[in-house]
């Protein structure tokens, strides 16, 4: 390891390297501590090898307005369950401060707040694409929405961190939302796509329902965690 | 200015070769000073098909490497004046082309012909995507399945991505879709796709319908392109596949099931019965 890092550049003993390490959010909807220390158990019974060593980010969206959180206490639980406490996100300032306190730093990574997709709503702007997207190929609206005019072939990957608009027929992969955004939607004509997604949620064509012969367009959205299709008339 | 076409598939063994060799036929035969390239390095074919196999010395990977001129590599045809072909090496491999070689040699013709036909070996590899790096027309030749289809599918995306033109954001190439081996009774039974079928995935200007033809195979064999096989439906679907390359707009050909007259008698027998 040192070897190899001396080989890359031997004046800096360090590099800052971009990745998105895979990190379990854990999201708290009820603040009971005994109640969540059985549950956990019980989870990780379930699959032991899955949970092992994990980073956690605890998630205080749903108890934001909880005044008093014993976070030593859930650190604790979670660490004697072999689990990696990293920190916590999207709690009130306060509770943030308290988490801080006890070594759980304020994190910002996945899903946004609401206040901050709003804000990026506003930075978004269209990427337009008018040429046929061939099998192969890969197009990525980042942070935007995506427009397509010409048809999608099978094996043509269209990714968006907004909406996705198809005009011509879709044969290929779409994928909304993919940093995570629940509320982007497909809007398309024709729907042959091998695969669909809403922030990481997904159908394959086999999991589709056939829709009915005439129908109009064609929107696909996340409801309550679950990618629904559904015709415009 | 020389025209560069190349003509391509991904997918192997749908007729590139039978195609480049007559198409190149076609417009040498029209007065068009044309050279043929195989750059199927390695599998070397073009010759065969051309009947020069026996005249080969030097090839395309001698010219690169300047171990031969132009001129001792060029091989005359036999069949029709203005054509020359510019065989691929078969002791070499793809990676003996490169860029700067292929560019070279390609300034270098563009000097005296007119039409310089390139025949893209299988495959989305160096060989393939250099074959098309410079071109200005590209043939996709297709047959009616769907493997074929989405290959083809990919080739065009690579068309419009991966080639000079691309690069340099000047007008994109000009796609033609040659659909190969058609047989409209398999198309009937439902057992092959449709012209409509492939235009709906592909998109793009249809040059010619060549339909599955014994003549194809024969033509190979003894070495004569297909295309002067003029009694064949194959070599008149090729004869009109260039008259369209050049502009001219004819009906297609040899895409209905050709049914036996005794046949047509008894179903107009059978509807008058109704």
């Amino acid at each position: 390891m040192s070897a190899a890092s001396l080989v890359v550049n031997r004046h800096t003993c360090f590099q800052f390297k971009a990745s998105f390490a895979p990190c379990t959010i854990m999201q708290i909807s009820r603040y009971d501590l005994e109640a969540l220390q059985e549950e956990l158990t019980d989870i990780i019974s379930r699959a032991p090898n899955f949970f092992l060593g994990a980073p956690i980010v605890i998630d205080l969206e749903k108890i934001k307005t909880f005044g008093e959180i014993n976070f030593a206490k859930l650190k604790e639980i979670l660490t004697a369950k072999n689990l990696v406490p990293m920190g916590v996100r999207n709690g009130s300032p306060e509770q943030l401060a308290w988490a801080a306190a006890q070594g759980l730093p304020a994190l910002s990574i996945g899903k946004l707040t609401h206040g901050e997709s709003s804000k990026k709503a506003e930075k978004q702007s269209t990427k337009l694409i008018t040429l046929p997207i061939r099998s192969g190929m890969q197009v990525y609206a980042k942070e935007a929405d995506l427009i397509v005019t010409a048809p999608v072939s099978a094996g043509a990957e269209l990714l968006a961190d907004g909406h996705i608009h198809v005009y011509g027929p879709l044969r290929g992969r779409a994928l909304a939302g993919v940093q995570g955004n629940m509320n982007a939607r497909i809007f398309c004509h024709t729907l042959e796509a091998e695969l669909i997604s809403i922030a990481g949620y997904y159908l394959t064509k086999e999991d589709m329902q056939p829709l009915p012969e005439s129908h109009g367009m064609i929107q696909i959205y996340l409801d309550n965690e679950q990618v629904r299709i559904e015709t415009i008339s | 200015m020389a025209q560069i076409i190349v003509v391509t598939s991904g997918k192997g063994g749908v007729g590139k070769t039978t195609t480049s060799a007559s198409i190149a036929v076609g417009l040498a035969e029209r007065g068009f000073k044309t050279v043929v390239i195989d750059f199927d390095i390695g599998l070397r074919n073009l010759d065969l098909i051309m009947g020069c196999e026996r005249r080969v010395v030097y090839d395309f990977v001698n010219v690169i490497r300047g171990e031969a001129s132009l001129n001792q590599a060029l091989i005359r045809d036999k069949h029709v004046s203005e054509l020359y072909i510019l065989p691929a090496s078969q002791t070499r491999d793809k990676d003996a082309l490169t860029t700067e070689g292929v560019a070279v040699v390609l300034e270098e013709l563009r000097k005296t012909f007119d039409y310089i036909v390139c025949d893209s070996p299988a495959g989305i590899e160096r060989g393939a995507q250099l074959a098309m790096y410079f071109a200005d027309h590209a043939i996709v030749v297709t047959n009616p399945e769907v493997s074929s289809v989405r290959d083809s599918d990919r080739m065009l995306g690579l068309l419009s991505s991966k080639t000079k033109r691309a690069e340099e954001s000047r007008e994109p190439i000009t796609e033609h879709l040659l659909l190969t081996r058609y047989s409209p009774k398999r198309v009937t039974k439902g057992d092959m796709l449709s012209i409509s079928d492939v235009n709906e995935i592909l998109a793009i200007p249809l040059l010619g319908v060549i339909p599955e033809s014994q003549a194809v195979l024969r033509a190979s064999n003894a070495g004569d392109p297909v295309i002067l096989d003029r009694e064949s439906d194959a070599g008149q679907a090729y004869a009109d596949a260039v008259s369209r390359f050049l502009g001219q707009d004819l009906p297609y050909r040899f895409i209905e099931e050709k049914t036996h007259w005794l046949k047509r008698l008894f179903s107009f027998k059978e509807k008058e019965a109704v």
